[in-house]
């Protein structure tokens, strides 16, 4: 029943990034490997949180796995990797701990109670921290990859050569 | 031209090294030398030709307006066949104005698209049928309010303060009269099609390339964007008192 649970997740994380790459006008033939990259991103998450891995890393394993097979889609599709890895990253944005911390932020300033004000301190601060941390892991999660495996560009190796060599003829002329 | 190709990458959501990567590129398809200032609002290239005779520098304003892949990819293809197929000049600026006229999605799917995305949100976020629903029309709501603003030359903050504040106010009603298992859900999911996701990611990407300014002026960019989805929200609460 879990199991089944995380899928159904993974999926509407699919859907939200195909949403979101429309949104950022993506080109057609890219639609598809952004819902697998979404779902696969949702999947690593949910699935390495059921295994007990807390949120934060858990986010960065997604952010990585994104970031690396958008590294692969974009040979194939002949994109820049980022029109991969945006829409797909932002459905693993903790949207509900952001909204927490702002509603307990909101309600700390009316709090005139002690005990309360300090209850409501720790809850909104967990939240934020949590959500601080999560936004962060996507950003270096995604970034890794690209760095990683980038010296000039992502294209493969033979186009690579033959503008080497359209420099080298320049300069010899 | 090259500054015509860089402002149109900057202004699409293109990363800083991306604009600098394609635009040497570029240069190097057309046998030119050139050196970058990449700023936020603003690009500077100084040509040099292979001789080392002439040169040409200028400067050019980016404008900013909306994300549109389309064209980052469609230019970084470009690039690519310029170095393959030695393009001229002029064949390049015909690609440009083709890519830049390419037509957005219909305004009808992107709206039912990302509804959709907003539903599938509240799904992950453990939200009922109902809530999905819910979150649905307040996305689609939403999203019409802010383009209807953009179109109506608002100022962007401005247009996504005006769609937070639509989107939770009906996700607020739907709390407010306790419609759906979950309203909490729906609630808290109704703006997060607002979410600066191109902005943050491109600082992080920015600040680990070295491009520490162009990062923090991206990072800024996405706080006040998210302080001006948080004052929706806010206001929002304040009319429902809850």
């Amino acid at each position: 029943m879990e199991y089944i649970e995380i899928i159904i997740k993974s999926l509407a994380a699919g859907v939200a990034a195909a949403g979101f790459g429309i949104l950022f006008n993506v080109p057609q033939r890219t639609i598809l490997p952004i819902v697998i990259l979404g779902a696969v991103g949702g999947l690593v998450k949910f699935g390495t949180m059921h295994f007990g891995t807390g949120i934060v890393f858990a986010s960065f394993l997604a952010a990585t796995m994104i970031g690396v097979l958008s590294i692969r889609m974009a040979h194939f599709k002949n994109s820049p990797p980022l029109v991969f890895y945006i829409p797909s990253v932002i459905p693993l944005v903790p949207g509900f701990f952001i909204y927490k911390m702002m509603l307990g932020i909101m309600s700390l300033s009316n709090i005139t109670d002690n005990d309360l004000y300090l209850e409501n301190l720790i809850n909104t601060v967990n939240f934020g921290v949590k959500a601080t941390f999560i936004l962060v892991s996507l950003g270096i999660g995604v970034a890794v990859p690209m760095l990683i495996t980038r010296k000039e560009t992502v294209k493969k190796k033979k186009p690579k050569n033959k503008m080497v060599a359209v420099q080298q003829g320049q300069t010899n002329k | 031209m090259l500054l015509d190709v860089g402002a149109a990458l900057m202004s699409s959501g293109a990363s800083t090294h991306r604009t600098r990567l394609t635009l040497e590129r570029l240069a190097n398809g057309l046998g030119f030398k050139i050196e970058l200032l990449i700023t936020q609002r603003a690009l500077m290239v100084t040509v040099v030709d292979k001789n080392q005779e002439h040169f040409f520098s200028r400067l050019k304003r980016t404008s900013p307006h909306g994300v549109n892949f389309k064209i980052v990819s469609g230019i970084s293809r470009m690039s690519w066949r310029v170095l393959e197929e030695n393009w001229t000049v002029e064949q390049i600026e015909n690609e440009l104005r083709r890519l830049k006229k390419l037509p957005h999605y219909p305004r009808l799917v992107v709206l039912s698209v990302v509804g959709l995305a907003g539903a599938a949100f509240c799904r992950i976020f453990g939200g009922g049928l109902l809530d999905m629903l819910v979150a649905f029309v307040a996305t689609f709501a939403g999203l019409f309010v802010r383009q209807t603003a953009v179109n109506y030359k608002f100022n962007p903050y401005l247009s996504i303060y005006f769609a937070s504040l639509s989107a939770s106010l009906i996700a607020g009603l739907a709390e407010f009269f306790s419609i759906g298992p979950n309203p909490e859900a729906s609630f808290a999911t109704s703006v997060l099609f607002l979410v600066p996701g191109v902005p943050m990611i491109n600082a992080v990407t920015d600040m680990m390339d070295g491009n520490i300014q162009n990062g923090t002026t991206r990072l800024f960019n996405g706080l006040i964007i998210a302080f001006a989805i948080a004052m929706g929200v806010f206001t929002v609460r304040a009319l429902f008192n809850f």
